[in-house]
């Protein structure tokens, strides 16, 4: 796993959703990338019941990446991560009279994976409740792990296709020690989802939105 | 860099209910050899597997019933590697004549920040432990041989003593629901094992 910077694209003036979504592809294509299948993140939220010291009881997100499609990664807002394999699932259904799911709260973002030279680019339709809340870009850059060494190519590389949106260096990144590292189990790239899809709960339904 | 399989559901492999089938028995130290040369002869053949693992016990405790257990293991020869979680159902009642204990389990393996995540989540730790032996396979059944010793200071798995003067032995199958021919098979097993160990399906509620 390289860098990776997600961040959100909001809908075009006048346009749909699917519009937008239309007009970035139509962006890469012309660049030269090519289309390499599907992809999809999911996240799942889970509040902690039997809470009797009367503070708000902690959200437990759940999340899945098709990039690893046998793990899922457990997040709790602010504190510690966990991945573990697909049967994680299983235990939080074990876990049901502990933990709740929030079922109307499930975010998920699907798309299509673009690769271009050693760029993989995903184009994701945020959708919560079947209704499309907006739209998600990941760039991620295989050829290197260390975010300080190569931030620079990246935003020159997203401005070539996502002009004035085109975010600033991802928070995930600013906070870390010296010695920035991407790790392994793609920990940064889930926190950088979820905190995106934590801003889309937040938005207000866009009009004219509707089922996909 | 293909994109990988995506599937309409999310590949989850788990999602069958996995059964463990279970019996447990014990030999004094002194029988120990008879009993690993008779398993040599009897299992399949390879190089049995040493292991040292250190099992944490978490408890959370909820408004009402009996608090949720999991098993937190991980190995001290391979620090490397995945932390295993498990949790283990209450046992099936009702067939007095099925031979082995049978429980819901599930297994996941997690990253390293798994004791930190189940603190988080409100789960503490109940009791700890190390376990040292061998593990032999027979087909789908799995024996493992093992020596429970007492972790003296928490965490400090360098300080520790046996439990007692025996090591346990636990015979089990994980299988998916409804296979009854997995206690019939375990039983034909385990008669090949007296009279170095009597292997019996021990309900843990008579122990509490």
């Amino acid at each position: 796993m390289g860098v990776t910077c997600v961040c959100q694209v909001p809908v075009a003036e006048g346009k749909s959703v699917q519009q937008t979504v239309d007009m970035v592809h139509k962006k890469l294509e012309q660049l030269g990338a090519v289309k390499q299948g599907n992809f999809w993140v999911d996240c799942e939220t889970y509040h902690a019941t039997g809470n009797t010291t009367g503070q708000p009881s902690k959200l437990l997100y759940v999340m899945h990446n098709s990039e690893t499609p046998l793990s899922c990664m457990a997040l709790f807002e602010g504190g510690p991560g966990l991945t573990a394999d697909a049967n994680f699932d299983v235990l939080m259904v074990k876990l049901k009279s502990h933990f709740q799911n929030a079922k109307g709260h499930k975010v998920e973002s699907r798309g299509t994976r673009y690769r271009y030279c050693d760029f993989l680019v995903k184009i994701g339709t945020i959708a919560m409740s079947s209704s499309a809340r907006g739209i998600s870009v990941e760039v991620e850059y295989c050829a290197c792990v260390i975010p300080g060494d190569c931030w620079n190519l990246v935003k020159e590389f997203m401005q070539s296709f996502l002009g004035s949106n085109t975010p600033e260096l991802p928070a995930v990144f600013t906070n870390k020690a010296e010695g920035l590292y991407a790790p392994v189990d793609c920990t940064d790239t889930m926190s950088q989802y979820l905190e995106l899809f934590g801003k889309v709960r937040k938005q207000q339904v866009i009009p004219g939105s509707g089922v996909r | 860099m293909e994109a990988p399989p995506v599937t309409v559901m999310p590949v989850t492999g788990g999602t069958i209910n996995m059964m463990e089938y279970l019996l447990q028995g014990s030999v004094l130290d002194q029988s120990l050899e008879s009993l690993l040369h008779r398993l040599r002869g009897l299992c399949d053949n390879m190089e049995p597997e040493s292991f040292s693992d250190h099992e944490l016990v978490y408890l959370l405790k909820g408004q009402q019933g009996n608090p949720f257990m999991l098993r937190a293991r991980r190995s001290l020869l391979h620090p490397t590697a995945p932390w295993h979680l498990r949790y283990l159902g209450q046992p099936e009642v009702g067939d007095k004549s099925r031979h082995a204990l049978v429980r819901n389990c599930v297994d996941v393996a997690a990253s390293h920040s798994l004791p930190e995540f189940l603190n988080e989540m409100g789960f503490r730790m109940d009791n700890e432990f190390v376990a040292k032996g061998q593990v032999f396979r027979k087909g789908v059944m799995k024996v493992v041989v093992s020596k429970l010793l007492r972790v003296l200071a928490t965490g400090n798995t360098e300080n520790t003593e046996p439990l007692s003067l025996s090591y346990l032995v636990e015979l089990s199958v994980l299988a998916p629901a409804g296979q009854d021919t997995v206690s019939e098979d375990m039983r034909s097993f385990a008669e090949q094992l007296k009279p170095l160990v009597h292997l019996e399906k021990i309900d843990p509620k008579r122990l509490m």
